[in-house]
């Protein structure tokens, strides 16, 4: 277990190119010990690179690794300390459960005492007690993959235990029961665990800290919360949340009002030291609200269609002819046709060239 | 349908497991025959139709001056051959084979394939081709008419086959396997002989059948890098004919030439059909 300092890492797989396409784009990032985080992204933006170039299976093209301040950049996997889980169950099929279980300790020379012990706790933590003396290769897909967990989680002295997607083949049940297992072993044995995802439910879910990544950069890093509520671009507040953030393109108009097309909205931003006066306003589906009457900061949209989501409504409307998703409590009445909404200003994300201000 | 597909399906096995085994049926009735039941017409059946003779198989073990053949020594010295060969390049093979498949080389314009191909058009050569460049070359070393000298030439024979199946086979074997290994705390010499091969026995034993058949009934290189001191089993067999051809002891040495093919056919088809050629990761 170890704090894992990341410094001004970037990553080409074509360096010596003239002209090499980043991977992984400059970025700096401390992972705290004994912490969740989860690496969240649509396929491709270098989640997986990211965590190969933490276990060593990739060397960066620039920056250094610090595991507890000590540098890491030029160890190899196997002197590095880290257990890391794939996408897909990688078992050694030669060998029995107990057996691939117990390879990640038996490489490292531990006493067959430790090892017995450690296997078994493991073993009971994912259910795999009655497989052990099985060969590997004879199960399931998903038991395999428990498997991949088992041997990332058999050694309690790594200094992290990244996973890549582990839970991609895993069904939804054991998936849920999976991930609050993983948080209790983060909680009780202070393990640092990085996960990798592109769905953001497990992100928000699971982690204390997720690192959003779009195209090789790290977009925003931080709480469920700070991403839900303060996204640092449009990116995060439409990747982030579902529905996406309603973003509406307006125009600057005094030092805390815009006009979306000719209706005003008031936010709390400090808007007077902003050049360009064609900016994006955000605000999220679940901050809006039904308002009785017409108000300062409401506005009259047409409804085009209630989803009833039983715990809440969907309602999909149209400003200005543009779309404007609201989550409503289903308890309170819609009228027909056209309906009132108050957007709060304190709620109001304001975006310049696509980065908040 | 079915049943037309059943019928159509047994009626193909019969037919071909007769085209497959009747030789052999020829060659051991023929074996157990003298010249005049050979020359008698055809007969199939022994006491009934022919009385069985032991002529064919004895002429095998006596030594020359008794009137034999004698192809016991020459049939240890194929399998010494052979099995040291296919040996030799099953080792080489599979270690270079890996280097190919897991990294990446690069000398000017020569990438991996290329060394690959490499390997593979020694192959493509008709081996007539290097006929005098080996007796040229054993001849220099003074290895012509040796095990030794035979057992080099056979090397440049089989590893090509050995690179070409393994390289195929590692580039299967998915590559997180390794990953997951150093990953677990092994060094890459480890990750290979703990991880990697034991998962890699079913192209170990595929390759190592193709090296010892080819090695095996390889005619042309024993026959044009040996004379006198050594002599390996297909050449002996060949010596054995005369103007008289004496099929009976054709047919026997044929069948005792065939057999270690057979056995290791036998041992082979298990590994083949176990299912065990499916991968790691699923």
């Amino acid at each position: 277990m170890s704090k894992i300092d990341l410094n001004n890492i970037s990553h080409s797989y074509n360096s010596n190119d003239p002209n090499p396409i980043y991977a992984l784009n400059p970025f700096s990032m401390t992972w705290q010990d004994g912490k969740r985080y989860a690496i969240l992204g649509p396929s491709g933006c270098g989640k997986t690179t990211m965590l190969n170039i933490v276990s060593g299976l990739v060397r960066p093209t620039a920056g250094n690794i610090l595991f507890d301040d000590k540098d890491v950049t030029d160890l190899k996997t196997e002197s590095r300390n880290i257990a890391q889980v794939f996408q897909f169950p990688v078992i050694y099929n030669t060998m029995t459960v107990y057996e691939n279980l117990a390879f990640p300790l038996k490489c490292r020379d531990f006493s067959q005492n430790k090892i017995d012990e450690r296997v078994k706790s493991v073993a009971d933590t994912l259910n795999l007690q009655s497989f052990l003396n099985s060969p590997a290769r004879k199960l399931t897909a998903d038991q395999k993959q428990l498997i991949s967990l088992g041997r990332g989680l058999v050694r309690e002295d790594v200094a992290a235990v990244l996973m890549d997607e582990p839970l991609t083949v895993i069904d939804p049940d054991l998936k849920f029961r999976l991930r609050r297992k993983l948080k209790e072993i983060n909680e009780e044995f202070k393990t640092t665990l990085v996960y990798v995802t592109h769905d953001q439910n497990e992100a928000m879910t699971f982690a204390d800290n997720i690192i959003v990544m779009s195209e090789g950069e790290v977009v925003q890093a931080g709480s469920p919360k700070e991403l839900f509520e303060r996204p640092n671009t449009t990116f995060v507040g439409y990747f982030i949340g579902s529905p996406a953030m309603n973003l509406f393109d307006s125009e600057i108009i005094s030092s805390n009002e815009v006009n979306i097309g000719s209706i005003k909205i008031k936010t709390n931003t400090d808007l007077s030291k902003v050049k360009n006066k064609h900016v994006k306003l955000g605000i999220r589906s679940e901050f809006i609200d039904i308002a009785d009457k017409e108000s300062h900061n409401t506005v009259k949209v047409k409804i085009n269609r209630i989803e009833d989501f039983g715990n809440f409504k969907l309602l999909t409307s149209t400003l200005e002819n543009k779309i404007i998703k609201s989550k409503i409590d289903r308890e309170k009445p819609i009228s027909e046709n056209e309906v009132n909404l108050y957007i709060p200003p304190e709620k109001c994300c304001v975006y310049v060239d696509e980065k908040l201000i | 349908m079915g049943k037309l597909y059943k019928f159509l399906k047994y009626s193909f096995i019969t037919i071909w497991t007769v085209f497959v085994v009747a030789p052999f049926l020829w060659a051991l009735t023929t074996s157990f025959k003298d010249f005049n039941s050979v020359n008698g017409g055809a007969t199939y059946i022994p006491w009934v139709d022919f009385e069985p003779k032991l002529e064919g198989w004895k002429v095998l073990i006596k030594s020359p001056a008794n009137g034999g053949v004698d192809i016991i020594e020459p049939y240890f010295n194929s399998l010494f051959v052979t099995c040291t060969a296919s040996l030799i390049s099953i080792v080489l093979g599979t270690l270079s084979a890996y280097a190919l498949s897991r990294f990446t080389f690069k000398a000017g314009f020569v990438k991996n394939n290329d060394i690959t191909f490499f390997f593979i058009s020694q192959r493509i050569m008709p081996p007539i081709v290097l006929s005098i460049p080996f007796f040229l070359f054993l001849g220099a070393i003074d290895l012509l008419d040796s095990l030794i000298g035979l057992i080099v030439v056979y090397i440049v024979l089989l590893m090509p086959i050995a690179v070409w199946i393994m390289v195929d086979f590692f580039n299967k074997v998915p590559r997180e396997i390794d990953e997951t290994a150093l990953i677990d705390g092994c060094n890459p010499y480890q990750a290979f002989f703990k991880v990697v091969l034991p998962n890699s026995v079913p192209g170990l034993i595929v390759a190592g059948m193709f090296c010892i058949i080819f090695g095996w009934i390889d005619f042309f290189f024993a026959f044009i890098l040996t004379f006198t001191e050594v002599q390996l089993l297909p050449v002996k067999i060949v010596a054995l004919n005369s103007s008289i051809t004496p099929w009976w002891s054709l047919s026997a040495s044929a069948l005792v030439s065939v057999a270690p093919l057979i056995i290791v056919a036998f041992i082979v088809e298990r590994y083949l059909s176990k299912g065990n050629l499916s991968g790691a990761i699923k």
